[in-house]
């Protein structure tokens, strides 16, 4: 959210390499990676991959937050190698021994393209979250054909959140003020997050409610709206997206043709 | 008990009115921020459900539906990209919960509890496969994984012990929120029931 928004508050950037990329083609970007990733086994071709990707965002740039998700996600990959490398069902072969304790081979392997895998998709993500603002996404959305209710729907949470979490500090504050004190056992701590959530949720549902009215004085249903347009001149969009959209068919289609070949 | 705010004839009926628009953004910030609330009380619940909940108790299981897949994608490419794929998981909690509450199984406390016991039940049901596909059937919750290698070490099939991993999970996280999306429900005030409700009939 923090790239969205600080992305969202420089109207006018000075365009690089990658805002010559539209959303769609970035989506699209993301899909083929994690196709491709799914579609094979071999180590050497997923730690292609995860250059790649890598690389993409290295040359855009790095942000905290996708920092942050690569380092959930490392933990996880790490308990995954330990777990697999231990119990997974196909263990065989003998890869190494820690303090006694026998890690697989097999499990190891496997562990490691799941990991592969998820580092593709989180990199790859990684590139759009950075490289792309709300306000652009909204505009291009808009200007591809989707209906500006949707984008209304998928792009309004983005200024909501802000508004949500302000409101949360006051109420917090406050429960402060009058005496909460903080909580030891898990009853506690439930019950002391009441008297924050209730306010806070008929506060935000007043405010949708408020916010419905004015969108309906506003006309936002008049059905005769101009797209806005977007900051950025983009290149080949319509290419790229038959380009990369003929990818992910065809990569659908040889995972379906494999796996229909197993049976036959 | 408060008045229902959807008929139970016309639960499956949607339409993308301008209350229903600004609902659904509403209830994926409450999500975020329950989720918030959460992890900053160090709670081993995730709460990050609640505005999907509360989406489908006022306008039916569509807009129920919609919200926790929005919430997904949203939170998926902002913060958390494996969380996307979990935006089928939101989609069967909102239905489940829009379709219990129409049908009265959040009317008193012990409905709620078997409500959430059902909701548990479908998150489970199709996180598992997710989970296996990719992070080898673990959840990413430390005591829950240490669950789940105890009962492959102890050659217990992956599906079940991944299922038994998330299950464990789930119960407890919806069982606070079941409770907790009750408990605020009955505290809103009757326009605001009607002013979402009335608008899908």
């Amino acid at each position: 959210m923090t790239d969205q928004r600080i992305l969202s508050e420089n109207s006018h950037p000075k365009p690089r390499w990658y805002n010559t990329i539209d959303p769609i083609t970035k989506l699209l970007m993301i899909l083929d990676f994690s196709l491709l990733s799914f579609s094979t086994h071999r180590l050497l071709l997923e730690a292609g991959f995860i250059s790649v990707t890598f690389l993409l965002l290295l040359l855009s740039k790095v942000s905290p937050t996708t920092l942050k998700a690569l380092g959930f996600s490392l933990f996880l990959i790490l308990t995954m190698l330990v777990i697999q490398g231990l119990f997974y069902s196909k263990n065989q072969v003998v890869l190494l021994t820690i303090l006694g304790v026998n890690f697989y081979k097999e499990g190891i392997i496997y562990a490691a393209t799941l990991g592969s895998r998820v580092l593709v998709i989180i990199l790859s993500t990684g590139f759009f979250m950075v490289t792309t603002s709300i306000s652009e996404n909204a505009k291009y959305l808009e200007q591809t054909g989707l209906s500006y209710r949707t984008i209304y729907l998928l792009m309004s949470v983005c200024y909501i959140l802000p508004e949500m979490m302000r409101n949360m500090h006051k109420i917090q504050m406050a429960q402060k003020v009058r005496g909460t004190n903080p909580q030891k056992t898990l009853m506690q701590k439930l019950k002391s997050i009441l008297p924050v959530l209730i306010p806070l949720v008929i506060k935000t549902l007043d405010q949708s409610m408020e916010r419905s009215i004015s969108l309906q004085l506003r006309g936002f249903n008049n059905p005769k709206r101009r797209a806005l347009a977007t900051p950025y001149h983009y290149r080949l969009a319509p290419l790229a997206h038959i380009s990369l959209t003929m990818i992910a068919i065809l990569l659908i289609g040889w995972q379906i043709w494999s796996k229909i070949n197993l049976f036959l | 008990m408060k008045m229902q705010g959807l008929n139970h004839a016309n639960i499956w009926r949607f339409k993308l009115t301008t209350a229903t628009m600004t609902l659904i953004p509403a209830a994926v910030g409450i999500n975020y921020v329950a989720k918030a609330l959460a992890e900053g009380l160090k709670l081993p619940v995730w709460l990050g459900s609640l505005g999907t909940f509360l989406a489908s108790m006022l306008a039916g299981p569509v807009a129920g539906a919609i919200s926790g897949f929005i919430n997904n994608v949203i939170y998926g490419l902002t913060l958390s990209p494996i969380s996307t794929v979990y935006a089928i998981t939101s989609i069967g909690i909102g239905v489940a919960v829009g379709v219990l509450h129409a049908k009265g199984w959040f009317s008193s406390a012990s409905r709620v509890f078997v409500s959430a016991l059902i909701i548990a039940i479908v998150s489970a049901v199709i996180s598992t496969p997710l989970n296996v596909i990719f992070w080898g059937g673990q959840t990413g919750i430390a005591w829950g994984d240490s669950l789940f290698a105890l009962l492959v070490a102890n050659h217990a099939p992956v599906w079940l012990a991944s299922f038994i991993d998330e299950f464990v999970l789930d119960i407890l996280d919806k069982v606070c929120v079941a409770y907790l999306a009750f408990f605020i429900y009955r505290q809103l005030p009757q326009r605001m029931v009607r002013f979402f409700g009335d608008d899908q009939q």
